[in-house]
């Protein structure tokens, strides 16, 4: 795609083309403004397409496997492991890197950090597509997915943490499809839907708020169940849910900082001015929210090592391992951000945000499974057909990523003539305005090569 | 009057925090079994490892053909668990005693307060009066928590099933037997009477004073009592209970305890964030009004 | 000479005829009972009382102080010091083979010692393989019946025996 818009041809970032009089239709829309010839051969040219087409090759057959076979024919069909890789991995793995929805809803809507809106729906689109995957992965675990509507309509086990997960998952992926289906709107060109939703901004994201909060805590509660099935070091019998809910804060954060990254390298002709420019800077607003929940997370582990007085724990072949997860995923990257942030590096930041992202899914890894019936004296290791189907469901995930990524207005600015649409108050005028404007919260404007006019956005100057 | 809504949401916050601290339940009480309860005590001291209880299980419940016939001895070479083609199993396990080996019989031990009943989100699983702890396969969606919570790692999954994959375990024979006011078929089979049949007081009973009149004979414990909230399956042991395969670390609280802590966070989140959050959001979003007359002030200071 | 050989003759027989058990005298000892209660899986066991007389010697062994013997158990001295001989003295008289069900359990009076007394199953096995298991006799299950047809069924076992072909140690749930 860089070498068509290096061609000069258009790419698709407003509803008319850039005569400003025909509209694009929508399969122009979905080849990226391109023609069928010219997507295929530019699909065809990218190596990242060749690696998937294998793993999909592989692993969509074993996918179709597993539903036609059953679980016995994916899984070691263990009765002692009966969470496998899909769930610690694919479930419990990916949600709390999907918790930058709610950081980044909350932080520009409830605080006001309209600075950081070019990467507010980034984070949006992250905690969608990572709380939809981990509900794929787990319609491949549940031994009868099509069941799965019925904690909702069929039989209620209130007392269960798992009914609260179920419920909250299924309200928050609502309310997360409205997040992102602002940005859809503008895409499609209903601009009635936009303003419905962003009428809706402030109750949705304090509902997001909410929704995070417990179920994050909630698949940590899980593990209460079976307090002496994993190890004392990952479990604590009065915190469990804290850890898992304030380790999701660095997790959704840094996750944000690995994705912003990667679409920047791999997809700069998507990036506009606004995306490229702020990027650097909103890096480090992230490292340093990332770095609070690290410190965070680190003192109310240690604390709850201390509370049930664990510390003889350490000094074991676990301690290491513990050691290895914490000093590697959390410590490490502790350190270095404060370096980092103090003297701009934002590479180290982001190498770091690579480190806690890992640190955070190996956490769950570890509960879940690794350091789960530590008791025993085997470890269980996944079938080989259960790591394929992680990595395709994965791939599978990254591809419908970068699809979003590449058409709707989410890493650059959607090109609009009509009018701002502030979230809660009402329109005060016409874009652009000058003197005190009242907190039109996310509003796009019109947006011009140059860096939105700072009128109305609380401007972060370091 | 969003200075009232501030005031507000900080007397939340204050009472929250006090009302949040976390401790164990005073008034939640504890379940001792439904009154007409029944149980069986497991004497381990008189199980010579037949097997019977197994094949009787087998046919009862109507389970696959085994492996290997129930009357094999090389299956004690490996410690097995309950699985969806057995309900119950018997281990072996050397001691260092002069009777020879312990044999123990493994299958659901029916607690009083389940931690595969509380674990289940579409209530599947029924502690009926009778004592048996029973599940509705029709319902079970296969999420497979119930077998992360029981602590006796009892509950199978029948993973062969590619259409109808359910949870299996003993049922204590309740539909076909116990229902009827039977003793399940293992209790009937067994030829050294093991499994003593009875209202769980009674066998509370019973075990002690077999403990009292031949104290040599036995552990002084009977395990199940109060394990876990206590299970309506009893153990009785002549060598510690640790050397013939059971969790002597499980404590006496049900395993619900552990989760209530967090249940009871749930509720004071859902009536705190909205009031707490909005009100962040209300104190963020004057912030230029207020600058305004921070400004006014220095201004009127200036001209002072 | 000969009088001499008659006062030993009559000292012997005076010597076993105290010696022997005195439920030998009762006259209606059976020799050989036919215990047939497991019919349904096994074959009869063909007791032969009039060996384990003989080798037993001591009745209190099996039948407690039913047939008169002294008690001498700690346990049971507290009740029954003066007991003496009962009517029945058969396992079954006292041992039900219904010992679990409802009606069993609801007469069992729940205040007597004996709630816990074994049915006649657990009576036969535990008392028989007691003392066979430290005196050297039969403590296998065929050993004393052997299995029927349907017994054999019922374990999967003779002519039921699964096929060894496959690998059964592999999913064993681990």
């Amino acid at each position: 795609m860089n070498r068509y818009k290096r061609e000069g041809v258009a790419t698709v970032d407003a509803l008319h083309k850039g005569n400003g009089e025909t509209k694009w239709t929508l399969k122009e829309k979905l080849l990226l403004g391109l023609t069928t010839q010219q997507y295929i051969i530019q699909a065809l040219r990218n190596p990242f397409n060749w690696i998937l087409a294998v793993i999909f090759a592989i692993g969509l057959p074993l996918i179709a496997g597993r539903f036609l076979f059953g679980l016995s024919w994916v899984t070691h069909s263990s009765n002692d492991y009966p969470w496998g890789l899909f769930l610690a991995f694919g479930l419990f793995g990916m949600v709390p890197l999907s918790s930058s929805s709610f950081q980044l809803g909350t932080a520009v809507e409830i605080f006001g950090r309209h600075d950081m809106e070019p990467i507010e729906r980034l984070g949006l689109l992250n905690g969608l597509l990572g709380y939809f995957f981990a509900v794929c992965f787990l319609l491949v675990d549940l031994g009868q997915p099509w069941r799965l509507p019925y904690p909702m309509v069929v039989a209620w086990g209130p007392a269960a943490v798992l009914f609260l997960v179920a419920w909250h998952v299924a309200t928050y992926l609502s309310v997360q499809v409205a997040e992102v289906s602002v940005a859809f709107f503008e895409w499609i060109g209903f601009p009635m839907g936009k303003r419905g939703v962003r009428k809706i901004t402030l109750g949705l994201t304090v509902a997001g708020i909410i929704l995070s909060t417990l179920h994050q805590g909630a698949l940590g509660a899980l593990f209460t169940y079976a307090p002496g099935k994993v190890h004392p070091l990952w479990y604590s019998a009065s915190f469990q849910w804290l850890h898992f809910f304030v380790s999701s804060i660095p997790g959704g954060l840094c996750m944000v900082i690995v994705v912003s990254t990667i679409a920047r390298k791999t997809m700069a002709w998507r990036c506009d001015e606004r995306f490229k420019k702020n990027l650097d800077k909103l890096t480090i607003a992230l490292a340093k929210g990332a770095s609070m929940g690290l410190a965070t997370y680190l003192t109310i582990k240690l604390i709850g090592v201390a509370h049930d007085n664990k510390w003889e724990h350490l000094a074991t072949g676990w301690g290491a391992w513990y050691a290895v997860e914490m000093v590697g995923g959390v410590i490490l990257p502790l350190i270095l951000f404060a370096y980092a942030i103090r003297n701009n590096k934002v590479g180290l930041i982001r190498f770091c945000a690579v480190l806690t992202v890992v640190g955070v899914v190996l956490n769950r890894l570890n509960t879940a499974m690794i350091a789960f019936n530590w008791k025993m004296a085997e470890r269980e290791i996944p079938h080989w057909r259960e790591v394929i189907i992680c990595i395709t469901l994965y791939a599978i995930y990254i591809a419908v990523y970068r699809f979003i990524l590449a058409r709707m207005p989410i890493i650059y600015g959607w090109k609009a003539v009509e009018e701002t649409v502030p979230a809660v108050e009402p329109a005060t005028g016409n874009v652009p305005t000058q003197g005190p404007v009242p907190a039109a919260v996310g509003s796009y404007r019109s947006s011009v090569d140059e860096a939105i006019s700072p009128t109305g956005y609380i401007s972060v100057k370091e | 009057m969003k200075r009232r809504d501030f005031l507000k949401a900080c007397m939340l916050c204050g009472a929250a925090t006090t009302l949040g601290v976390p401790r164990k339940g005073w008034g939640a009480g504890s379940f001792e079994g439904y009154p007409e309860g029944m149980g069986v005590l497991v004497d381990l001291t008189r199980c010579v490892g037949c097997r019977s209880c197994e094949a009787a299980c087998n046919k009862e419940q109507q389970l696959p053909a085994p492996d290997m016939p129930f009357d094999d001895q090389s299956v004690f070479e490996e410690k097995r668990r309950p699985t969806e083609k057995a309900y119950t199993v018997v281990n072996r396990y050397e001691t260092k005693q002069e009777g020879g080996p312990v044999y123990r019989k493994i299958q659901c031990n029916h607690c009083n307060e389940p931690a595969c009943l509380t674990s289940c989100f579409v209530n599947a699983y029924t502690k009926t009066k009778e004592g048996a702890v029973i599940y509705n396969p029709k319902i079970c969606v296969g999420c497979r928590n119930c077998m992360i919570a029981c602590p006796f790692n009892v509950p199978g999954y029948s993973y062969s099933s590619a259409f109808n994959p359910v949870v299996k375990k003993c049922i204590f024979c309740y539909d076909t037997r116990l229902k009827n006011g039977r003793p399940p078929a293992c209790v009937e089979i067994c030829p050294q009477e093991v499994l003593t049949f009875g209202h769980r007081q009674d066998l509370l009973k019973i075990g002690h004073e077999r403990i009292r009149e031949t104290p040599d004979k036995y552990v002084d414990h009977i395990y199940g009592e109060k394990e876990v909230g206590g299970t309506g399956w009893l153990y009785l042991s002549g060598v510690p209970f640790d050397q013939v395969g059971f969790d002597t670390t499980l404590g006496n609280e049900p395993i619900i305890s552990n989760v209530k802590e967090f249940l009871g966070t749930v509720p004071m989140v859902l009536a705190i964030w909205p009031a707490l959050f909005t009100g962040f959001h209300l104190l963020a979003s004057r912030k230029d009004h207020g600058e305004q007359g921070h400004d006014h002030e220095k201004k009127e200071e200036g001209k002072q | 000479m000969y009088a001499v050989r008659n006062w030993l003759i009559g000292g012997f027989v005076m010597l076993a005829l105290i010696t022997a058990p005195t439920a030998s005298r009762a006259g209606n000892v059976p020799d050989s009972i036919n215990l047939d209660s497991l019919e349904q899986l096994y074959e009869k066991v063909t007791f032969n009382h009039a060996a384990h007389i003989r080798l037993v010697l001591d009745c209190a062994e099996c039948h407690h102080h039913t047939t008169g013997t002294l008690v001498e158990d700690a346990n049971c001295v507290r009740c029954h010091k003066n007991s003496g001989a009962t009517t029945v003295v058969s396992c079954k008289g006292c041992h039900s083979d219904q010992t679990f069900s409802a009606a069993a359990l609801r007469e069992k009076d729940k205040n007597t010692y004996h709630m816990d007394k074994l049915g006649l199953k657990g009576a036969y096995h535990q008392n028989c393989m007691g003392c066979h298991s430290k005196s050297g006799g039969p403590t296998g299950c065929q050993d004393c019946h052997a299995l029927k047809k349907a017994g054999q069924a019922f374990y999967n076992t003779g002519a039921y025996a699964p096929p060894q072909a496959k690998g059964n140690k592999k999913h064993s749930g681990h």
